[in-house]
């Protein structure tokens, strides 16, 4: 608490003295917070569904990220400039990868921890881990070691510009698609028989059984649906920042993970809430020229916000929803 | 350690509470085992039995109240503190180390009442020769004492199931308790073994070994067998107390296992 | 198999019809299929096939009567690879088979004797040994000493994964703080600077600038006035592991309580946080304390020897100076330094595999079981888990301490580029791969990947370079052996027979298709990563127990442990 209280006070601070600058990182940190709240959706479903630490799910995000690159440039031939169009060829790519995203995540699940159902926990979150490392190096082996470039389609023309502060249209954009993702996802765990088959497994998998709930086939809808997340996550990202490297998942997917575990992780709106968190965290250690370590120390920063978490509140802030660690 | 200061009891627990969130355990239960007997706490299930139990061995912390173990306040202390200072314990689903030895679960049962350090464990001094020697003698004796020197070498997991009982009494009476917490020990035997076993809490642990013995038990033939004092929990409080007999023709306690109805047929057949 | 009157399918018809046949005959058939598999694998690389003909060879002989069959099959064996192939081979087989013909009582003494005989005299026959197939030649001295510290911090890391069952995927962050401190104390790292003549600050200094801080405490090989903390190395092998131990206890005491899995994260977290501070120590948090060199890493450091007493007391046998030394030749051999940090690698790993067992067989050893086992019943049985896991922590933390502060020595150097979370996983790969709490399983996984690591995985890319053209000739083959395998996999009646089988007919799928894919050349050491993470996911799926299991641990792993922690019991909801 006392840390939070010293953290509002240096942004106060910052907020007055440069005010432009201030609200300028707050935005790009939106941003940031848009695209870690939908991979962080993912670590909380699965980890609310089956208590694993699913290490593979940044590498989904960046296999989705590439695949839309693939998809846009290859399939449809997206390329700056197309106008109208490009909004039809985005969206294909974005539904298609979240497609083929969510049918890698269902199918790791397949493979890799259906079989370790029974095991002591430690085991397949070991094994995540070792699917993470192939995946990195699928995506290393299909695009290189180098950074793959994305076509820059989003528009960077300013929504608006008030008082020295720009708010271009590509950050724009990622939080407009973002919202209807979120808000879909809500829909389907609150509305829907699948999505209520999901709450009742992440609560108590064999009462969910005998209640006549298929686990199985639950858990694995409970993957698709993070891996199309995760998916969307990629699209949006690699149009966004127009790059995506081999290793970005790994560290983005720990970003998100602490986000999730910020907001508490199980708990789908703590996970919205926490990827704000991180990703204003983030673009204000980044962007702002006060006392902060710089960019370079951005990894240790949300590290140790996540040690600090863990040890002192692992229920997050907004606590969990299943009955473990709070 | 004065008698006179604690009054001949073991252990003193006042006014214990126990809440999770809105729900209420443990309502205020004051309780007190006299050294040298062997009491059983009874009750319906969910009465907060074992509640009452992992509170004693320092796996909850008290909401409320004080537990005085020896004259000494132990509220509050986490397990192993517990057991250093005299009370040792069995579980209610079977908790062995299922993949060791028979004796080696014996002898981690003497973990606090050895001294190896990590040091003198690598360099092997000859006090930690002597001490393990001595350990695993005192372990196989123990193993004897239950009837189990035989399959000293046995997986746990591989013994039949009474087996395994004792096997856990083995182990916590490897920790050299001065009271001992049985949670529902009988559970699952057949009626020889529980014979048996209540033989072996009254004769064998009491009268022989001189140990205060408190046992959760639902076997009402194990509980007037042996107990010396039973006591009632239901809804987390303490609705009776007394001799065995007592107990056993107190409404209160028929009411909670019967229900109301049940007393009423009793009084109305002239039988209270 | 085969009950029932009219098996439909071709698999249970040729099975049928296979069984039909006597043993003698079967038994043929199988040999001859294998041998023909070996001639084939001629084609493609001549090692290979001879080395799978030698390995068909064995299994059958380990199926013939002792005596006189097997004694004289293996007799001939051995004479064939003695006249004919690499003569190394020959030795090598018949001390294999001499090992086990010794009764199994004396072999536990043998065998480690005999090992460590082999090890201490690599360096004089390293440079004659045969080549392995695909592998290429036996690794040299240089490599060895890497395989040893590696092997040195995976048993550390067993310690902690494999004793107590703290899963802790930030292990080199303990690598890391024993290099550095390696670093500080023997290097100029903090040398200062000051100018001789007084009241002069550097800037203006016209003369040259001079060390401020000069501490020398037994180092070997300095030049007298060198600024900076110097200490003997044998002092500061110990220092580093206290220090990383210490490092250990303090980082263990906030986050020990966690449950599984949020500790992994935890310690991965710390793993990744200080080869940070590593990188950026330069401009420590912005301050502009200059901790770590930065990116450039801190080097040279100072030789590492005896002394000079000490070598003139022992007649020059242990030098005064590793860098320095050794104009002696033995068996051919002219004595290297790295010969001579090869050997003092091999007394330190001693050390620490002594250690180990000791610990593992005492009372710390099986209060670490028990709380792997069932956190609640152990505490209930007077373990403070606070303090034993620590302990686990701590011991672990300390032979990482060591290794990382010999394997810095060894190179006169430590850079942040050589501290990367891959690495956690690397050691944790070796632990999970030889089978997590067996020492000697451990040894055997974490040899053989650092191994892999050091030069394998470069040697095998370059035999799949050249052997595997895309050739068309080659390609055929290599449909061949699918078929064979597969005609093979229906008569395998053994587990192991059917894992190698298995993972033979993966492997070649993946090369047959694969080829047509991906474009020669492959650069395998790139994906190093993915090969690491391939070996965990077949493991924990298909043997988690490890190569050599502890039998305790196979247990476990097929049939779980009580697995809630008391942390959680605490924290549950009530249990009446």
């Amino acid at each position: 608490m006392i840390f939070v209280g010293l953290l509002a006070v240096l942004l106060i601070k910052e907020a007055t003295v440069s005010p432009s600058q201030f609200a300028q990182t707050t935005l790009i940190g939106l941003t940031n917070g848009a695209v870690y709240a939908l991979i962080a959706l993912g670590y909380t479903l699965v980890y609310g569904i089956l208590e694993l630490i699913n290490f593979a799910h940044g590498d989904v995000f960046m296999l989705g990220g590439m695949f839309a690159i693939t998809i846009g440039t290859h399939v449809f031939g997206l390329h700056h400039g197309q106008g109208p169009v490009t909004v039809l060829i985005v969206f294909a790519t974005l539904i298609l990868t979240m497609l083929a995203c969510g049918s890698i995540n269902a199918t790791i699940e397949f493979i890799a921890y259906r079989p370790l159902r029974g095991a002591p926990r430690l085991a397949p979150l070991i094994t995540a881990i070792g699917v993470s490392f192939i995946i990195q190096d699928v995506g290393l082996a299909w695009k290189g070691p180098n950074y793959v470039t994305a076509p820059d389609v989003f528009p960077h023309s300013n929504v608006f510009s008030v008082g020295g502060v720009d708010y271009q249209w590509n950050h724009l954009i990622v939080v407009i698609i973002t919202v209807p993702v979120l808000l879909a996802l809500l829909w389907l765990v609150q509305r829907t028989r699948q999505g209520k088959a999901m709450r009742a497994t992440a609560q108590d998998k064999d009462a969910a059984a005998i209640m006549g709930i298929n686990v199985n086939r639950t858990i694995s809808f409970t993957f698709l649906i993070a891996g199309a997340l995760a998916g969307a996550a990629g699209t949006l990202y690699s149009l966004w920042a127009t790059t995506v490297r081999f290793d970005q998942g790994f560290q983005l997917g720990l970003i998100a993970f602490t986000a999730a575990v910020i907001g508490g992780i199980g708990n789908l709106p703590g996970a919205v809430l926490g990827a704000v968190t991180i990703g204003l965290i983030q673009s204000w250690n980044e962007g702002l020229p006060w006392h902060m370590p710089g960019s370079d120390w951005t990894q240790s920063l949300v590290f140790s916000i996540l040690i600090l978490i863990l040890v002192f509140r692992p229920e997050g802030l907004l606590g969990e929803k299943t009955p473990e660690g709070g | 350690m004065t008698d006179t200061a604690t009054d001949g009891n073991l252990l003193v627990a006042e006014d214990v509470r126990k809440e999770f969130g809105g729900l209420i355990a443990v309502n205020n239960v004051s309780f007190t085992v006299p050294r040298g007997r062997v009491i059983s706490l009874i009750g319906p299930n969910g009465a907060g039995k074992t509640t009452f139990f992992n509170m004693l061995t320092g796996v909850y912390k008290p909401t409320a109240g004080s537990i005085t173990l020896l004259g000494e306040d132990v509220t509050g202390k986490p397990p192993h503190a517990i057991t250093a200072r005299g009370i040792g314990r069995t579980f209610q689903n079977i908790r062995l180390f299922q993949n060791m030895s028979a004796i080696e679960n014996v002898m981690v049962g003497m973990h606090t009442r050895m001294k190896a350090n990590l040091f003198n464990s690598i360099i092997r001094t000859p006090f930690v020769k002597r001490e393990e020697a001595a350990a695993r003698a005192r372990a196989l004796d123990l193993l004897q004492e239950v009837g189990l020197r035989r399959k000293a070498h046995e997986a746990a997991k591989n013994l039949p199931y009474g087996e395994q009982r004792k096997l856990e009494v083995a182990r916590a009476l490897a920790t050299e308790p001065q009271l001992l917490l049985l949670d529902e020990p009988t559970a699952g035997m057949n009626p020889q073994e529980s014979a048996e076993f209540t033989q072996f809490v009254g004769h064998h642990l009491r009268d022989e070994r001189k140990l205060t013995v408190l046992m959760i038990e639902h076997d009402m033939r194990v509980v007037m067998g042996v107990s010396d004092r039973v006591s009632v929990l239901d809804y987390g409080e303490k609705i009776a107390e007394g001799s065995p007999r007592e107990v056993q023709r107190n409404e209160r306690v028929i009411e909670a296992y019967l229900g109301k109805a049940a007393v009423e047929d009793m009084k109305r057949q002239g039988l209270s | 198999m085969g009950h029932t009157a009219e098996p439909v399918d071709l698999q249970g018809r040729l099975s049928a019809r296979w069984h039909e046949l006597p043993e003698l005959q079967r038994t043929g058939v199988v040999i001859a299929l294998e041998l023909v598999l070996a001639g084939l694998l001629l084609f493609i690389d001549k090692a290979l096939g001879f080395g799978v003909g030698a390995v068909v060879a064995v299994y059958w002989i380990y199926r013939l009567p002792p005596v006189p069959w097997r004694l004289a099959a293996q007799a001939v064996l051995v004479a064939l690879f003695l006249a004919l192939g690499p003569r190394s081979f020959g030795i090598l087989l018949a001390a294999a088979f001499a090992v086990f013909w010794i009764p199994e009582r004396r072999r536990s003494l043998v065998v480690p004797a005999v090992a460590i005989g082999a090890a201490i005299f690599y360096p004089f026959y390293q440079g004659h040994m045969f080549t392995i197939p695909v592998f290429g030649s036996w690794p040299d001295v240089a490599t060895g000493v890497v395989m040893l510290v590696f092997v040195m911090m995976a048993i550390g890391l067993n310690i902690v994964v494999g004793y107590a069952g703290l899963l802790d995927l930030g292990y080199v962050a303990f690598y890391a703080t024993g290099a550095y401190t390696a670093a500080f104390f023997t290097s100029q790292q903090f040398a200062g600077q000051k100018c001789p003549t007084p009241g002069v600050s550097v800037t203006n200094c016209t003369v040259a600038v001079v060390p401020r801080h000069k501490f020398d405490f037994g180092a070997i090989g300095l030049t007298p006035g060198t600024g900076g903390i110097h200490i003997s190395v044998w002092l500061l092998l110990l220092l580093s592991g206290v220090i990383t131990a210490v490092f250990g206890i303090v980082i263990g005491l906030p986050t020990l309580r966690l449950r599984g899995d949020y500790l992994a994260i935890v310690t991965l977290g710390f793993g990744e946080i200080l080869p940070q501070i590593a990188r950026n120590g330069d401009n420590l948090f912005g301050t502009g304390v200059n901790l770590t060199n930065g990116p450039n890493g801190i080097t040279p450091l100072d030789s590492i020897g005896f002394g000079n007493r000490l070598s003139d007391a022992t007649g020059g046998v242990l030098p005064s100076n590793f860098l320095t030394c050794c104009k002696a030749s033995h068996f051919g051999h002219q004595i290297q330094s790295t010969d001579i940090f090869f050997w003092v690698a091999i007394v330190l790993l001693l050390i620490t595999v002594f250690c180990s067992l000791r610990l593992q067989y005492s009372r710390l050893g099986r209060a670490w079981i028990a709380i792997r086992e069932d956190e609640t019943a152990a505490a209930a049985m007077g373990i403070p888990l606070m303090r034993t896991k620590t302990w686990a922590y701590a011991s672990g933390a300390f032979f990482g301490g060591v290794a990382g502060a010999y394997y810095a020595v060894f190179r006169s150097a430590t850079f942040p580029g050589d501290f990367f979370f891959n690495i956690s996983v690397f050691i944790l790969c070796m632990v999970i791969l030889g089978g997590m709490g067996n020492i000697w399983g451990v040894i055997i996984g974490a040899a053989f990947l650092a191994y892999l690591n050091q030069e394998g995985l470069a040697n095998t890319g370059s035999w799949l370079n050249t052997n595997l053209s895309a050739n068309s000739f080659n390609l055929l083959v290599a449909g061949i052996f699918l078929a064979l395998l597969l005609w093979l996999l229906v008569r395998a009646r053994e587990q192991m027979m059917r894992y190698v089988l298995v993972g033979l007919i993966v492997v070649d799928l993946v090369l047959f298709v694969g080829l047509r894919i991906i474009h020669l050349p492959i650069d395998v050491p790139l994906y190093a990563s993915g090969i690491y993470g391939l070996i965990i996911l077949i493991v924990m799926l298909l043997r988690p127990e490890g190569l050599i299991p502890s039998r305790r641990r196979a247990a476990e792993l097929h049939e779980g442990v009580h697995d809630e922690p008391l942390y959680d019991a605490v924290h549950a909801g009530a249990e009446a």
